[in-house]
């Protein structure tokens, strides 16, 4: 038994306990939770990579040159600069609104802001539609004015708006509430303002979950498919996302190009949990 | 004064926190505010520093009246528990966040952070972080960032909370010394006695948010004013004595007391005795003190420099009885002796010796023990578990005693003559409520408490009293008893119709009413003038909600059968029916 | 001073609840309520029966089945895996632990579109797992297994990040006392993780399964689409739209819509039920 060598980090065996039970429950769970990964997970992350560069770096750097990819990724680009900073001051607000102070319906604003994680991105799209639509609300008014709000921008950004607008919000209201307020009335108490101790004192404490928050926004706003996908009418070079670009692509059979795309949105989303990872690093050695 | 505050009333959802505070802390004096978790002292604390607002009351920061003062504006520096330090800037940001908000200019600011950073011996640490640093001196930056812009007055939540024993008692040391040193009146709330001795030029005890005592801490411990203080400061054995002609007389011991007061009758009185005035021998006769009783050493524990017992005394000595059997079936003596007693006389369990009393003193709280009074066994014992009562003996640490009488015996004479009614006579509240108390005030009883089955602890007590005579004994037995129910008292004064007008007089009466209560007993109470027919007002106020409570002086025992029945007669509140 | 104690906010030093709240509110109620507010009374401008027609046609009422019943499936094989992960993640230490823990998040920040051509290529027949399947039988695209497949995949995370939290807080000391105490591991598991773990398992369930059932990215591509088989409802409200039939597609987003609603209420409830059982324990 002494010879036996540690397994990584295994804890040192307890008298009594069978050891190669432990270590065989131990192995099970690590095997089925890695295997499992693996098939729903892993693959296809490098299946992704795998098709983009199936046929060569070249290629996979010539599928860029095509006007309508350009377009899909300026247009995607366009629309989280313009969604993300107005969710992130939503957000801001909100958390400040909701972890800062004591009122009566705040569950029930909590539970509205997340009201859009649990709706459908279809019906997030088809809600638009309705009011801005043809024969919507709006509609009629809006063509007197010729403005398009469907099949156009301003139709992908309200739908981009509405599926995203929770992300910062829930990454900073716990958050906030977890930290308390004990350094804002400090601030207070030494002669700071409101803007000054938001600014100085709150914004510093939380940058970390703000900068998460901003960037899992900023994610799911490139990424989204179902919400745009009923809005924007799908016009080559002019209303395709990077999403409906990539469903274009495949549709047509042209993997590489689709899949090229993907891999972009896929290094987004890895980028986005590597920073995750630090920021949580960091914050473990912070406190 | 530095700090006054003025009958500073703060609720959290109805409930009292803070009950009608008033107080006054001088020039650079070192106030500790002690009480146990949940007293109101940290919300009192927030509400000097603005950053709790309070419902009722004034607070005054050396003589300006910064009650709707925010506490950006105050000018006050607040130490917090967990430091709340800015955890992204450096010491040196930190301890300047105030003088930068200000304006002041960066040199000054750097020669005023080096003048803070020695006065807490922190020099050198300017440019780390607080994570880098250690609890105790992490405090310290907080000490010295609080102090930055020469606030007025320095308040301290708890500020050791979070320290282990040896850096809190050096930490102590320095902020004591930096409080002498800039002369700066300085608030420190604190549940630990120990700190509060050591530090506090004054102590403020308070519990279930009223401020119970003020004094200097040696004061306070030898003669506190009332049992929670008794019980809160140090060890204490709270005794049932009576106070005689010669004295007070406490089991088989009868000690001269400077503080009797002349042409009363004899009475039950609570007395403290601090577990090192008791000594132990093993005969009576070689006891150097007033014999007590014959004990049982029951339990010896050696804590090092002092030994503690557990003495039960015997019963039946003289009637003397601890008031408190402290959540056990048996009261037991708390004695503690030194290493040269020990040596004098080693004692084993189980062992019986006399106990004799050094010293004792006297609570003036008229409120000493309760006695449930019906006319069977069954009743009084019913009475005696009613949720009210028990409660209130706990949070009063004493006793109720059972007694059965026959109360609707009138036929017995009115012998007006002492028939062994000590302390507070307890009574159920029924329609013959009004008869039953008179019986027994005839019979001797001073105080009566008539209680309606279903009664629970009230948010609010009525105050009034029929005759002038009754109104010191009223306001002491209502001081006494607010002290362990967290409820608002309310004076009525009640002035009887006239036809010509005004009444300057009702007023007069009213505020030396509030005077002599604030002056006498530390009582604030609301006061409202009425004109009228007393016991119908009484009524009215009684009826408006559910929740109160009626403290009644009356004068002699037959003010019970005249205008007041009705406030008697199956009553649906308590009434304790005070008289002298 | 007024002695109100009940107002609608309890009072705070801090300053901006007024900015803070109103902007909050005009925000939620311009983006959410609004929009939200015309599809019900879209839905509601129809005659019952019109309305009753779209809701429980047979294409519809197939597309039901498969979404609510490819969600259930999928919710449950990640209360189950998700389990699994959870508790390796907190209980045992490996070579890539971190990394592991980490891409648990990925199908939070994946677009959808992305994961579902990449599992429709992994899966195919040709593909790399494909390949070993289609000799047992099994077809996973264009059927409904695919259908649960991409639901299970992008509603993973839930369950884990729910559940995680949860193993990590029952402390190991209670599990040491009941072995102390004579308890088997089983009896361990059974009697002391179990009951604390659950009230968050069930709220991981329950996300996963509010979260599967609104998806339509990732499922269009290895669905298939067959009207009856594998069309999910989601589609049939795009399909509604495409052809400008607006009240068809209002009809079922009110549907869809209650269900995000009964959903978001029985999350809550449970999340309650979990503090509450935590409170109580501790009184």
């Amino acid at each position: 038994m002494a010879a036996l060598p540690r397994l990584f980090g295994a804890d040192a065996p307890r008298p009594g306990k069978h050891t190669w039970r432990h270590s065989l429950t131990r192995w099970l769970f690590i095997g089925i939770s890695l295997t499992f990964l693996v098939a729903v997970l892993i693959a296809p992350l490098l299946t992704v990579f795998a098709m983009a560069l199936a046929h060569g770096i070249g290629v996979w750097l010539h599928a860029f040159s095509d006007p309508d990819t350009l377009a899909a990724i300026r247009l995607t680009l366009l629309t989280a600069a313009v969604v993300v900073p107005l969710n992130t001051i939503f957000g801001l607000a909100a958390a400040w609104c909701i972890a800062k102070f004591e009122f009566r319906a705040k569950s029930m604003l909590i539970t509205l802001i997340d009201l859009p994680l649990a709706v459908s991105p279809v019906v997030a799209g088809l809600v638009f539609v309705l009011l801005f639509g043809l024969n919507g609300w709006f509609g009629a008014w809006l063509q007197e004015h010729s403005i398009s709000v469907i099949f156009a921008l301003p139709g992908i950004l309200l739908a981009t708006m509405f599926v995203t607008f929770p992300y910062v919000a829930r990454e900073l209201i716990p958050l906030m509430q977890q930290l308390g307020n004990d350094e804002e009335e400090a601030a207070i108490t030494l002669g700071a303002g409101g803007w000054l101790t938001f600014f100085r004192v709150t914004l510093p404490k939380i940058r970390w979950g703000l900068v998460y928050g901003v960037i899992l926004c900023n994610a799911r706003a490139m990424g989204e498919f179902g919400a745009v996908s009923v809005v924007s009418g799908h016009i080559r070079g002019l209303t395709n996302t990077m999403p409906l670009q990539i469903e274009i692509l495949y549709n047509e059979y042209n993997f590489v190009g689709a899949f090229t795309v993907a891999s972009l949105l896929t290094a987004l989303a890895a980028l986005t949990l590597l920073v995750k990872s630090g920021i949580d690093r960091a914050g473990y050695r912070r406190r | 004064m530095s700090i006054t505050l003025d009958q500073v009333t703060k609720h959290y959802g109805g409930a009292p926190v803070v009950n009608d505070v008033s107080l006054d802390i001088g020039d650079g004096e070192f106030f500790v505010l002690l009480g146990p978790s949940g007293s109101g002292k940290s919300t009192l604390l927030r509400a000097i520093a603005g950053l709790t607002g309070i419902d009722h009351g004034r607070i005054s920061l050396h003589g300006r009246d910064v009650t709707h003062v925010s506490a950006r504006k105050r000018g006050v520096g607040l130490v917090f528990q967990n430091y709340a330090l800015f955890r992204h800037m450096t010491v040196a940001e930190n301890i300047e966040f105030a003088l930068r908000v200000r304006r002041m200019r960066a040199r000054r600011r750097r020669e005023r952070r080096a003048e803070l950073l020695r006065l807490v011996a922190l020099e050198g640490m300017d440019e780390r972080m607080p994570g880098q640093l250690s609890g105790g001196q992490q405090q310290r930056v907080a000490v010295a960032r609080a102090l930055a812009h020469k606030p007025e007055v320095l308040l301290l939540d708890e500020p050791f909370g979070a320290l282990d024993a040896k850096i809190r008692e050096e930490l102590r040391r320095t902020i004591r010394q930096v409080q002498r040193e800039l002369g700066i009146t300085t608030v420190l709330v604190t549940h630990d006695q120990e700190e509060a001795f050591a530090m506090a030029d004054r102590i403020g005890i308070m519990n279930l948010g009223r401020l119970l005592e003020v004094g200097a801490p040696h004061d306070l411990y030898t003669r506190p004013q009332t049992r929670f203080v008794a019980t809160f400061l140090g060890a204490a054995n709270l005794l049932l004595a009576r106070r005689t002609a010669d004295g007070i007389q406490a089991g088989a011991a009868t000690l001269p007391t400077a503080e009797r007061a002349a042409g009363e009758r004899e009475h039950e009185v609570v007395a403290v005795v601090r577990p090192e005035e008791i000594e132990l021998a093993p005969q009576r006769a070689q006891l150097t003190s007033g014999y007590l009783t014959q004990g049982m050493v029951d339990e010896v524990t050696f804590t090092g420099s002092l030994e503690r017992l557990r003495v039960l005394p015997q019963s039946d000595s003289g009637g003397t009885l601890l008031a408190d059997a402290d959540g056990e079936a048996r009261a037991m003596l708390h004695v503690t002796r030194s290493q040269y007693e020990q040596l004098g006389f080693a004692v084993q369990p189980g062992q019986t010796v006399a106990i004799g009393v050094r010293r004792l003193h006297v609570l003036p709280t008229p409120l000493s023990s309760f006695t449930a009074c019906a006319a069977d066994e069954a009743g009084a014992e019913a009475l005696g578990r009613q949720p009210f009562l028990a409660e209130l003996a706990a949070r009063m640490k004493t006793r109720i005693a059972l007694r059965v009488e026959p109360l609707w015996d009138s036929g017995a004479p009115a012998r007006g003559a002492d028939h062994g009614f000590v302390g507070i006579t307890v009574l159920a509240a029924q329609p013959d409520g009004a008869r039953h108390a008179r019986w027994l005030l005839d019979r001797g009883a001073t105080d009566v408490l008539l209680l309606p089955h279903e009664a629970r602890a009230p948010q609010r007590v009525l105050i009034h009293w029929t005759q002038p005579s009754a109104r010191a004994a009223t306001l002491a037995a209502a001081a006494s008893l607010l002290r362990h129910v967290a409820a608002e008292a309310v004076y009525l004064g009640i002035q009887p119709r006239r036809d010509d007008g005004a009444q300057p007089q009702g007023m007069r009466a009213l505020l030396d009413a509030r005077a002599e209560a604030q002056a006498a007993h530390g009582l604030d109470m609301r006061t409202e003038l009425r004109v009228g027919d007393a016991a119908q007002e009484l009524l009215r106020r009684l009826a408006e909600a559910p929740g109160q409570m009626l403290i009644l002086g009356i004068g002699a025992a037959a003010d019970c059968d005249g205008s007041l029945q009705p406030l008697l007669t199956g009553a649906r509140w308590p009434v304790l029916l005070v008289r002298r | 001073m007024a002695a109100s104690t009940r107002t609608f906010r309890e009072p705070s030093v801090l300053p901006g609840f007024g900015l803070t709240f109103g902007f909050t509110t005009f925000f939620l109620s311009v983006m959410v309520l609004l929009p939200l507010a015309a599809l019900v009374l879209v839905a509601a401008s129809m005659h019952w029966l019109d309305f009753w027609h779209v809701v429980a046609s047979p294409r519809a009422l197939g597309s039901y089945r498969l979404s609510f019943g490819a969600s259930l499936l999928a919710a449950s094989v990640n209360a189950v895996f998700g389990f699994i992960i959870a508790w390796t993640l907190t209980r045992y230490d490996f070579p890539g632990r971190k990394m592991v823990d980490a891409l648990i998040d990925m199908p939070f920040a994946l677009p959808t579109a992305v994961s579902g051509i990449a599992l429709t290529t992994v899966f195919a027949r040709n593909g790399w797992i494909g390949r070993y399947l289609e000799p047992l039988g099994v077809h996973v695209t264009y059927t409904w297994i695919g259908v649960t497949l991409a639901l299970t995949l992008i509603s993973m995370p839930f369950t884990v990040r729910a559940v995680q939290p949860a193993l990590a807080e029952v402390q190991r000391d209670l599990e040491d006392a009941a072995e102390t105490l004579g308890a088997g591991r089983f009896t361990v598991f059974r009697r002391i993780i179990l009951p604390t773990v659950l009230p968050a398992l069930l709220t991981g369930f329950t996300l996963s399964f509010a979260r599967a059932v609104g998806e339509y990215g990732s499922v269009i591509f290895i669905a298939g689409n067959l009207p009856l088989k594998t069309e999910i409802t989601p589609l049939l409200i795009v399909i509604h739209l495409e052809e400008f039939d607006y009240r068809g597609a209002a009809a079922l987003g009110v549907v869809m819509l209650a269900i995000s609603f009964v959903m978001l209420l029985a999350i809550n409830l449970l999340q309650a039920w979990g503090r509450g059982r935590l409170l109580r324990r501790r009184s």
